[in-house]
Formats: structure tokens, C-alpha cells, sequence
């Protein structure tokens, strides 16, 4: 191979493609990231929590820069609503302040900006400060393939090469497919859209609002009537001076649910005007409003193989995302997995051998990982969000409950148990909902 | 409360090439397939920029100039009439996050 040919090429500086960028950078390899956004950030939509401590690890000590994030959580909240209640787990607690956080909110756009800004920082310190690059704007539109192994890619009718690529391009994974990796067609069953605003805020009031301490931030889930009778759920989540709402909605209930006369807009417009969530983002302005698919985490849907010859995949395009009900994980499971990957090819590079013999180390260490095994111990949980029950009657019996239970009036009033077995009557049937509690118990 | 229009919403997005008027489609559907055997037309309603339209006659039409890139309608169109590609940066159009 000659010897401009770059290490590795890393298409899609998304939190994958970054996160590999940066472990790259740090073992020394001469690498290319390819990204088709104008900025890394440009093309990229999440709720979004990163999850996890692992940035503490690629940009040590990151909150004392300035960095991208908007908030740390230190609230969390699970909302059950009906049409008009709205019944809340919440927690709040000065261990969330401890460093490094265990959850960030961020915005993409900035958030993955910064962290390309600290990815050239450590290609300046790197053996290869004029050879590695980040290259926005530029789109990949094929491998390069010789003999049955990948050795480069394709920008138009230009060629680059490289002793291994990573294709970290998210969940419409293109490349991943042309590569055989994965079927053509992945059924909508394993997918959903999520669709999100972000509102605006004169300074101060989100703090205010949601009595966040300097810095703290909260994430708020929705179950029930916020999916508009979809499988699915919202969201909101605290940003600077701005919120962050949201759903997930699967792609094949809303096939099922939807139509012409509500769309999947229209759902969103819906669950902004539940008095409980109306309260929440009076008096804001929207800024944005943006949509993206995200996988489910049905490992189902997952590449027959996560490396070959000369390749790897990291992130959302293996369908690396765990949907686990209290949690969406794809950003922390896309800066994990792109780390393991381009220490993989660190390692390859040391072996002198590119070949599956010693990238099959990659599914190795994914394995080994906290993704992979938390991947495979809640796949019951992903099943059972599929239960239709739990965005319709299980929001239903809870506010029923939630309804009875805080409402003092001048009648005698009946015990927990009675007000239990009233609400599950009205909305279901006592065995439906011990099934579920069952099932949900066991899911995770 | 009336719903959100969606073009309020679309008129938020920043898109680039907006003043192109050539730019090149991303995204072809064979509304051959729409128009005849298509059991549930759900691009109508599940693509969250409207780039999927019925006209008067009942007829599907496509535009891909609002198309904000999510990705749904590879996924919801089980009839094989979608042809998907990312947008080329300097010739083609797609979005382009403030906050994302
Ligand atoms: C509404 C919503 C809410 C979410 N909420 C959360 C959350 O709260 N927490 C969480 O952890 N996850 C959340 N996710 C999921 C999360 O956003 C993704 O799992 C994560 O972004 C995956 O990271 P990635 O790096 O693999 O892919 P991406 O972030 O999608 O990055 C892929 C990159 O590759 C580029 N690219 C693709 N193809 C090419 C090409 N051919 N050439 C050049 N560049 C290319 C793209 O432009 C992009 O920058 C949410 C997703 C959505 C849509
Ligand atoms: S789902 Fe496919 S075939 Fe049906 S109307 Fe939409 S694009 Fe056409
Ligand atoms: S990619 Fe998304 S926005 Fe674009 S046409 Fe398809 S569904 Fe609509």
C-alpha cells in the first residue's frame, strides 16, 4: 500500500465518527474524517442526554472548557398522562452533581461542533498535525473494494485510501447496506421518527421554572397521551435558555394510527397543548423544528456483522441504540463503540494485519462492553415497549388512580386498594395489568 | 388550540441552496407504484415535512425542496417506490441545523 494512504478513514463526524477521531488522534494514527454536513453538528438531531461518563475520557476535566453541553442532569422525571392528568415519577438528587456527570444535555449542532474543536486539538498534538484531517462538506458515496476488501472510499469520481475505514453514519446507513452488512430493507417495525421543536426562552426563566441550581438540568419522559395513541412517547429536556421537546413515534403504529387528518406533526401540536405540558412551555418561542429517524434496539434489525475486510462499523448504523423505556441510549453507546473501533485499528496497525482476523478484536471488545451486554439483557424491555397497553392503558389506570387518590372532597373516602382495583376496572382488567407488572418487572 | 401549520414549522428550518432552483433531487419516488397499488399511501402522513402530497385527482406527489433528510420515508414505504440518497453538498439541497 502506498504511503499517503491515511490509517484509517472515518466516514460521518457525528459522536461516533468523532469519538473514533479522537482515539485515533491519541494512538498516533494518521486518519480522515469525512463528514457531509457543512460543520460536524450541521446534519444531527437527538433529544437529547448523553449518557455516561466516557467524554470525561476523551476530553478529560470537559467542564471546566466551555464545553458544548447545555446542562448536566439532576433531575429526572416519568410522566404518565391521560387527556387531562398528568402522574409523575420524579427524582432529584445532589449525587447527580458529583463529576463527571452522569448525564449532559445537549444540542448537536453545538455539541458535536465542540467536539470536533477538540478533535483538532489533538490532531495538533498528534504525530500527524498536518496529515490528519477533518474534511466537512464532503460526501461519501461509495467503498473502495479490491479483492474483497475495503481500501478506501469514494467522494464523486476522487479516491481515498486507507489501511481500514470506519463508517460511522448514523441509522440511514447507506454505505453499511452497499457493504452487505445489512439487508436493504429494514422493516419499519424496528424503526421510529422522532420529531422535536426547540422553544426559547427569555434569560432566566428555565431556571426559574424548573428550579434548576446553576448548571442542572431535567429530563422529563412522557408515556400515554403525548403519542397520540402511537407506540411511542415525548420528551422535554432543558437546555440553556431554551427546551427540547420531542416524541419517538414507531414508524408501522403510526402507519397503523395515523392519516391525513393527523399527521405526524399534528401529534406534537397535541401533546404541547396537554395542561401539564402547556404550563411547562408557556410564553416560549420556537426556534427550531427538526425530525430524524432513530432505531428502536431490536437487535433484530442489527448488521449480520459489525467489521469485515478493512472495515468496521460504529454507532447507530449498526443499530446500536438501546430504547430501554426510561432511557434512549444511542449517543453513549455511538462515542463508546467509535472508541473501541479506532483502538481496534490502533491495534491493527501494530499487528501490521487489516483483515477480519484481527477486527473481529472489535466485536470482541463490544462484547465485553457495557453496550453489548446491556443490549442483550434488555432486549424483553424493547419488546415490551411494543406492548400496546403501556401508551394506553397503563397511563389511563394510573391517572385514574392519580385522579381518585389526590382529589379531598366532602364524601368518605375509600383505601389505596379500593381506589387501585377501581382505576384498573374502569380502563382494563385486574389480570391485564398484573401481566404487565409481570412483564415489565422482568423486562428490567 | 389549533394545531401548528406545518409550513410555520418548515419556515424554521434553514435549508441550503435555498436560492438554487436547479439544485438535484436526493430523493425519487416511482408514483407509478403510489397511484396504483399502494395499500396505505402512509407517506402522506408520517414524512414530517409534507414532501408527500396527494393532488385534487387524488394523485401522489413528491418534492424533495422541503425535505429535511430524517431518514422516515426509507423505512415507511414498504412498496419499493422510494429511492434514497443523502443530498450532494454543493449541487443538491438538504437541511442545516442550528440546533439539531
Ligand atoms: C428525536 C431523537 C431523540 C434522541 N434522543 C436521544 C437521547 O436522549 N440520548 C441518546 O443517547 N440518543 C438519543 N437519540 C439517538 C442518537 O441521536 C443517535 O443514536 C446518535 O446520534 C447516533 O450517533 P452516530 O454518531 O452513530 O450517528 P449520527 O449522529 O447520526 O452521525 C452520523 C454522521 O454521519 C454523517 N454521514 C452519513 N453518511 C455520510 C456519508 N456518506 N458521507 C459523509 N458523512 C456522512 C452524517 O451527516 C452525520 O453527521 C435520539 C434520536 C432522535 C432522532
Ligand atoms: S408508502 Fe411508498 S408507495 Fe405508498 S404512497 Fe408512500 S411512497 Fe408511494
Ligand atoms: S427523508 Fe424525511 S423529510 Fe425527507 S422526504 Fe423522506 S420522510 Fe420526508
Amino acid at each position: 500500500m502506498n504511503d499517503d494512504a491515511f490509517d484509517c478513514i472515518i466516514v460521518g463526524g457525528g459522536i461516533a465518527g468523532l469519538s473514533a477521531a479522537m482515539t485515533c488522534a491519541r494512538k498516533g494514527l494518521k486518519f480522515l474524517l469525512v463528514e457531509r454536513g457543512s460543520f460536524n453538528g450541521a446534519k444531527n438531531v437527538s433529544g437529547g442526554v448523553l449518557w455516561g461518563t466516557r467524554l470525561n475520557d476523551l476530553v478529560p476535566n470537559y467542564w471546566e472548557d466551555d464545553a458544548g453541553y447545555e446542562r448536566f442532569v439532576a433531575h429526572r422525571r416519568l410522566t404518565f398522562l391521560d387527556g387531562q392528568s398528568a402522574f409523575s415519577v420524579d427524582f432529584k438528587s445532589a449525587h447527580f452533581h458529583e463529576r463527571p456527570y452522569t448525564g449532559l444535555i445537549v444540542l448537536r449542532a453545538r455539541f458535536d461542533a465542540w467536539l470536533a474543536s477538540k478533535v483538532e486539538e489533538a490532531i495538533a498534538e498528534s504525530p500527524w498535525p498536518e496529515d490528519s484531517l477533518l474534511a466537512p462538506d464532503t460526501l461519501v458515496t461509495d467503498l473502495v473494494v479490491e479483492n474483497g476488501v475495503v481500501v478506501g472510499i469514494k467522494v464523486g469520481e476522487e479516491e481515498f485510501r486507507a489501511r481500514a475505514v470506519i463508517l460511522a453514519e448514523g441509522v440511514n446507513n447507506l454505505l453499511t447496506r452497499k457493504a452487505g452488512l445489512q439487508t436493504g430493507y429494514v422493516a419499519a417495525d424496528h424503526m421510529a421518527t422522532g420529531v422535536k421543536e426547540v422553544i426559547k426562552f427569555k434569560p432566566g426563566v428555565v431556571e426559574e421554572r424548573f428550579q434548576l441550581a446553576e448548571g442542572t438540568g431535567l429530563t422529563n419522559e412522557f408515556v400515554g397521551f403525548a403519542s397520540g395513541g402511537v407506540e411511542g412517547g415525548g420528551f422535554l429536556y432543558t437546555n440553556r435558555d431554551s427546551l427540547s421537546i420531542g416524541l419517538v413515534l414507531n414508524m408501522k403504529s403510526m402507519r397503523e394510527n395515523l392519516g391525513a387528518d393527523k399527521k405526524i406533526y399534528d401529534v406534537l401540536s397535541d401533546f404541547k397543548t396537554h395542561p401539564a405540558v402547556r404550563d411547562m412551555i408557556a410564553g416560549g418561542e420556537v426556534i427550531e423544528y427538526s425530525a430524524h429517524v432513530v432505531s428502536t434496539g431490536d437487535m433484530r434489525v442489527m448488521p449480520k456483522e459489525l467489521y469485515a475486510d478493512g472495515l468496521l462499523l460504529a454507532g447507530e448504523c449498526a443499530n446500536l441504540l438501546l430504547n430501554s423505556g426510561k432511557a434512549i441510549q444511542g449517543m453513549d453507546y455511538a462515542m463508546e463503540s467509535g472508541i473501541l473501533a479506532a483502538e481496534t485499528v490502533a491495534q491493527a496497525k501494530e499487528a501490521g494485519d487489516f483483515s477480519r482476523n484481527t477486527l473481529k478484536l472489535y466485536r470482541e471488545k463490544l462484547e465485553a462492553s457495557y453496550v453489548m451486554k446491556d443490549l442483550r439483557r434488555f432486549q424483553g424491555a424493547v419488546k415490551f415497549l411494543h406492548n400496546e397497553a403501556m401508551f394506553t392503558k397503563v397511563p389511563a389506570v394510573v391517572n385514574e388512580f392519580g385522579r381518585s387518590f389526590f382529589t379531598v372532597t366532602n364524601e368518605p373516602t375509600e383505601k389505596v386498594p379500593t381506589l387501585l382495583r377501581r382505576a384498573v376496572d374502569k380502563h382494563a382488567s385486574l389480570w391485564e395489568m398484573i401481566k404487565i407488572g409481570i412483564q415489565g418487572g422482568r423486562a428490567l | 388550540m389549533s394545531r401548528t401549520k406545518i409550513s410555520e414549522r418548515l419556515g424554521l428550518v434553514r435549508y441550503r441552496n435555498q436560492g438554487r432552483h436547479d439544485a438535484k433531487p436526493h430523493i425519487t419516488v416511482d408514483t407509478a407504484i403510489c397511484d396504483s397499488g399502494c395499500p396505505h399511501q402512509c407517506t402522506t402522513y408520517v414524512c414530517p415535512a409534507n414532501c408527500y402530497t396527494l393532488n385534487e385527482e387524488g394523485k401522489l406527489r413528491f418534492q424533495f425542496e422541503d425535505c429535511i433528510e430524517c431518514g422516515t420515508c426509507l423505512y415507511a414505504c414498504d412498496q419499493g417506490a422510494v429511492t434514497w440518497n443523502y443530498p450532494d453538498p454543493e449541487t443538491g439541497r438538504g437541511v442545516e441545523w442550528t440546533f439539531g
